[in-house]
C-alpha cells in the first residue's frame, strides 16, 4: 500500500512541475502589453516601461522562471502583481470559498445521485423511465443557466436567498448555508444526472451477474443482498464518475462564483487572467494542480480499499 | 423495498432541513462577498453601514501608484487630498485651506492644515505632502504625467508648500484634487505592503481583517478625523462586482446601496426596482482621425476627406442602436463642463451622406477609398458592423483589423490612420488639449503639430478667465472645422442609489465623490 502511495505521489508531483512549466511559458509567450494592462490603456508609454522595469519583465524568460520556481519551493508564490498580496495569502482567503462549494456540491451529488441511481435500478418501470429523463434534462442544461434561473426563483423572485454574497461558516452558520445553497445546487445539479446513471448502470449490471442470485437463492434478506453486495461492488466506477465531477466542480465553480459574485478561486482566476497578473494565476494553477492531484490520491486509495486487486495494479 | 424509501426520505428530510434552516434570515447576518459579517447587532443604526458597489478594483493603495475615477471611492476612504473639487467642478480646500499662483503660473504655494493626523499617529507637514507629489511624479500611476511638468517641490516651511512647474499647467489644482494630491504617510514610503495598506489621514480607516483584497473592501470609520462633518457611516463596505449580471442581482435584491451602473439597459431595470438613477455625461464615443498627414492613409489629409467621413455618421441612429438612445450626440470633444464648450458645435456635421460623397469627390475620391481600422474585443461585433455600413454607404471603405490585447500599445505607436474610442470628457479645456492635440501629446499619435492649435493652446495655457475661455472656444471651433475628430455621441454614466441613500453627481469624475453619498434626509 505505501509504495502504491509512493508512485502516484511521485506521478502527481511530476504532473505539477510540467503543468507550471508549460503555464509560466504560455502565459508569458501568449500575453501581450503585461505592464500596460496593469497600469492602464491610458498611461503615458514611459509609465508602462516603468512598471515593465519594476516587476522585472523585461528580464530573460528563463531567469524570471527559475525565480519564481525557487519561491515557488520554499511556499513563495510571489506577490500579485494587480493587488500587491502575497499570492499564498490571497489564495487562502478563498480557497474556503471554493471548497465549500465544491464540497458541498460533492456531497448533495454523492446522496442525490447515488439515491437516484438505487431508486432507479431497484424499481425499473415508470419509476426508472423518469428518472432517466430527468437525468437527460439536468445534464443537458448548462450550469450557468441553471444558476440564473435559481437566483431569479429563489433569490430574486421568493427572496429566500441572498442573490449574492459569501458569509463564512465561521461567521454564521446559516449564513454560510443561506449563501452557497443555490450555488452548490447549481454546480451539482448536472453532475447528479451523471452519478445517477452510473450508480444505476452498475447496479443493474451486478443484478444479473451469478453470484447474486446465489446469495437470493440462499435466502440473504433482498435489502442485505441490494446494500451490502451490489452497492458495494456498482461503488467502484460511481467513486470513479464522482471523483471526476468533483474536479469538473472546480472548473465549474468559476461560472458559478461569477454569477454569484463569491469571493472564491475561479473569480480570481478570472480577474487575474484579465489583468495579466501572472504570479496570482500561477499560484491558481498550482493550487488546482495539487487539489487534483490529491482528489486522484484519495479515489485511488478508496478504490483500493474497496477493491484489492486496484493496488495490484 | 422499505428501508430504501426509508434512507431515501431521511435524506431529502435532511437536505430540506438544511434549506430551510438556512433561509432562517432574521438570525442572518448581511452576506458580502467577503466571507465577513454585519449583523443587526453590531451595526449601531439602520443608516450606519454604507454598501457601495463598485465596478473596478483597487490597483493599489500606494498614492504614487494609485489611479482614480472608479476607483476613487477606495481611495478617498483612507486618504485626504491636497484640494478638493466641488460637484460642479470648483476648487475648494482639501488638506491645503489656501492656494495661489505667482506671476506667470510656474509656481503654486499651498498652505496646508495644522491639525492632520494619519493613522499611524504621525502628522501632516510640507516636507511629507512634497515628497508625495515627487513620488507620485516618478511612480507608476497611469497619471503619473499629471505632474510630469513639475520640475521641484519645496516645503519653505512647516506648512507652506511650493509646487514649482516648467511651464504653465492650468489643470495642476484639478490634479491635486484627484490623486496626484494623494497624500500618504512616511512610512509607507519603503513598505512592501503598500499597496494593500494604506496609512493615511483620511475619514475611514481599511479593517484589513473583514477586507477580501480584489473582492471586499470594508472601512470602519476613523474617531481621529481633522472633518467630521464628512464622516456620513460608522462602516462603509465596497465590494467589487465583476460580472454585470451579479451586479443587477444585488442591486434587484437590495444588497447595495449605490453603485454605477454598467450599461445603458442595468439603468431601466434598477429603476424598475426602486432606484434612484442619476445620469452625467463623463465620456465621448467616437473616432480620433490622426492621420492628418496622410502617412498611412493620404485620403485623410485631405480635410473635406476628414470632413465626409463626419457627414456619413448617422449619429441619432448610431445613439440608438449602440447607447440605446441614452446619451447625448455631438461632434465636439470637449466636455459639456469645459469652457471650451459651445453647444452649437454638437450639431456641425448633421447626417448627410450626399454631402459626404460629394465631399469625398471634391478630394479626388468619387470612387472612394479604404481605410484600415483596429477592433477591439470591449464592444461588440454588431458595433463595427453597423460604423462599417454607414461609412461603406459614401465610399469609405472599413477594414477591421483584429486586435489583440496589445491594442493600446498599437494605436498609441501609429499603428493606424484613425480608430474608434471612448475616452474621458475633461473638466478643464487644457486637459483635453494636453491629451491628444499637442506635439507631445500620447493620443496624438502621430505626433503632429498645427501652428493655430499651438497658438491658441498656449493662450489656454497662460491665460486666466475670459481671455483664455475664449481662446479654449476659437480652438474647439477650429479643430470641429478641421474635423480633427469623429465624434458620435456622449453615453450617460448612470449612479443608482436606493431610497435610503442620496449622491451628488461629481461633474468631473465617474462616481460621486465619497462625502458627497450619505444617508437619505
Amino acid at each position: 500500500m505505501l509504495s502504491f502511495i509512493l508512485r502516484r505521489l511521485i506521478a502527481g508531483i511530476l504532473t505539477v512541475i510540467t503543468i507550471s512549466v508549460f503555464g509560466f511559458l504560455l502565459l508569458h509567450l501568449g500575453a501581450h502589453d503585461i505592464a500596460r494592462r496593469l497600469v492602464g490603456g491610458m498611461a503615458d508609454p514611459a509609465i508602462v516601461e516603468r512598471k515593465a522595469q519594476e516587476l522585472g519583465l523585461n528580464r530573460p524568460l528563463t531567469t524570471q522562471f527559475f525565480d519564481w520556481a525557487h519561491g515557488a519551493v520554499t511556499g513563495d508564490l510571489g506577490r500579485s502583481w494587480s493587488s500587491g498580496q502575497p499570492v499564498t495569502d490571497a489564495l487562502a482567503s478563498r480557497l474556503p470559498v471554493t471548497l465549500s462549494l465544491t464540497i458541498g456540491a460533492v456531497v448533495l451529488t454523492a446522496i442525490v445521485g447515488i439515491v437516484l441511481g438505487i431508486v432507479a435500478a431497484s424499481r425499473r418501470g415508470w419509476v426508472d423511465r423518469t428518472i432517466q429523463v430527468l437525468s437527460l434534462l439536468m445534464s443537458s442544461i448548462p450550469g450557468f443557466l441553471v444558476a440564473l434561473v435559481l437566483v431569479l426563483l429563489f433569490a430574486l423572485g421568493l427572496r429566500w436567498f441572498p442573490a449574492t454574497g459569501y458569509i463564512s461558516a465561521g461567521d454564521s452558520l446559516n449564513g454560510w448555508l443561506s449563501t452557497i445553497t443555490l450555488p452548490v445546487i447549481a454546480l451539482a445539479i448536472g453532475a447528479i444526472a451523471g452519478v445517477a446513471q452510473q450508480v444505476r448502470g452498475s447496479m443493474i449490471d451486478a443484478l444479473r451477474l451469478d453470484y447474486v442470485r446465489t446469495l437470493r437463492a440462499r435466502g440473504l434478506p433482498y435489502n442485505r443482498v441490494m446494500y451490502v453486495h451490489v452497492l458495494r461492488n456498482a461503488a467502484g466506477p460511481a467513486l470513479s464518475v464522482l471523483g471526476i465531477q468533483f474536479i469538473v466542480m472546480l472548473g465549474g465553480a468559476v461560472v458559478v462564483e461569477q454569477v454569484f459574485s463569491l469571493p472564491g478561486v475561479g473569480q480570481t482566476a478570472v480577474s487575474a487572467t484579465v489583468q495579466g497578473d501572472i504570479p496570482l494565476v500561477m499560484g491558481v494553477i498550482v493550487l488546482t494542480s495539487l487539489l487534483v492531484l490529491a482528489i486522484n490520491l484519495v479515489i485511488d486509495l478508496v478504490q483500493g480499499w474497496l477493491n484489492p486487486k486496484v493496488r495490484l495494479s | 423495498m422499505h428501508s430504501t424509501k426509508r434512507v431515501s426520505a431521511i435524506l431529502v428530510g435532511g437536505l430540506v432541513a438544511a434549506l430551510l434552516a438556512s433561509c432562517a434570515s432574521e438570525s442572518t447576518p448581511t452576506p458580502s462577498t467577503s466571507g465577513s459579517t454585519s449583523t443587526s447587532s453590531e451595526a449601531p443604526e439602520a443608516s450606519g453601514t454604507l454598501h457601495l458597489g463598485v465596478v473596478t478594483q483597487l490597483a493599489s493603495f500606494a498614492p504614487w501608484e494609485a489611479s482614480w475615477a472608479n476607483q476613487s471611492p477606495y481611495l478617498q476612504a483612507v486618504y485626504d487630498t491636497l484640494l478638493r473639487t466641488e460637484p460642479d467642478g470648483t476648487i475648494a480646500p482639501g488638506l491645503a485651506t489656501k492656494w495661489e499662483w505667482n506671476e506667470d503660473r510656474t509656481a503654486l504655494t499651498l498652505t496646508l492644515r495644522d491639525n492632520v493626523t494619519f493613522s499611524d499617529g504621525s502628522t501632516l507637514t510640507a516636507q511629507l505632502a512634497a515628497d508625495n507629489l515627487l513620488k507620485f511624479r516618478d511612480g507608476t500611476s497611469e497619471n503619473a504625467s499629471f505632474l510630469a511638468g513639475v520640475t521641484d517641490v519645496e516645503a519653505k516651511d512647516e506648512h507652506t508648500l511650493v509646487i514649482t512647474l516648467a511651464a504653465p499647467d492650468p489643470a495642476l489644482p484639478v490634479y491635486l484634487s484627484q490623486n496626484a494630491g494623494l497624500v500618504g504617510a512616511q512610512a509607507m514610503f519603503d513598505s512592501k505592503d503598500a499597496q494593500t495598506t494604506p496609512i493615511g489621514s483620511g475619514p475611514y480607516l481599511l479593517d484589513a481583517d473583514k477586507t477580501v483584497v480584489g473582492s471586499t473592501w470594508v472601512f470602519e470609520k476613523n474617531p481621529n478625523y481633522w472633518n467630521p462633518e464628512d464622516q456620513h457611516y460608522s462602516e462603509i463596505d465596497m465590494t467589487y462586482y465583476a460580472d454585470p449580471t451579479a451586479l443587477m442581482n444585488a442591486v434587484k435584491g437590495g444588497q447595495v446601496d449605490a453603485v454605477n451602473a454598467q450599461s445603458p439597459t442595468q439603468s431601466t431595470e434598477a429603476q424598475a426596482a426602486g432606484y434612484l438613477v442619476q445620469t452625467s455625461e463623463q465620456n465621448w464615443v467616437g473616432f480620433l482621425l490622426s492621420d492628418r498627414e496622410g502617412k498611412l492613409t493620404p485620403a485623410l489629409k485631405d480635410v473635406r476627406v476628414r470632413q465626409a467621413f463626419n457627414y456619413a455618421l448617422d449619429r441619432q441612429g448610431l445613439l440608438k442602436a449602440l447607447g440605446g438612445g441614452l446619451g447625448t450626440v455631438t461632434t465636439q470633444v470637449f466636455s459639456p463642463n469645459s469652457p471650451a464648450y459651445d453647444p452649437n458645435l454638437d450639431q456641425a456635421y448633421p447626417y448627410d451622406p450626399e454631402k459626404a460623397k460629394q465631399l469625398l469627390a471634391e478630394a479626388g475620391y468619387p470612387d472612394g477609398f479604404t481605410l484600415k481600422m483596429p477592433s477591439n474585443n470591449f464592444v461588440p461585433e454588431s458595433e463595427f458592423a453597423i460604423y462599417k455600413e454607414q461609412l461603406g454607404a459614401v465610399g469609405i471603405n472599413v477594414e477591421w483589423e483584429a486586435t489583440g490585447d496589445d491594442l493600446f500599445g498599437r494605436v498609441l505607436g501609429g499603428s493606424w490612420s484613425a480608430f474608434s474610442f471612448l475616452l474621458q470628457v475633461d473638466p478643464t479645456a487644457w486637459q483635453t488639449i494636453q491629451f491628444s492635440m499637442l506635439p507631445e501629446s500620447v493620443w496624438n499619435v502621430f505626433h503632429l503639430a498645427d501652428p493655430k492649435v499651438l497658438e491658441l493652446a498656449d493662450v489656454v495655457r497662460h491665460g486666466e478667465g475670459d481671455k483664455a475661455n475664449t481662446a479654449a472656444q476659437q480652438l474647439n471651433q477650429y479643430i470641429v472645422d478641421e474635423a480633427w475628430y469623429a465624434p458620435v455621441y456622449r453615453p450617460f454614466s448612470a449612479f443608482l442609489t436606493n431610497d435610503k441613500t442620496e449622491a451628488k453627481l461629481q461633474s468631473d469624475n465617474a462616481v460621486p465623490y465619497l462625502w458627497n453619498i450619505r444617508p437619505a434626509q
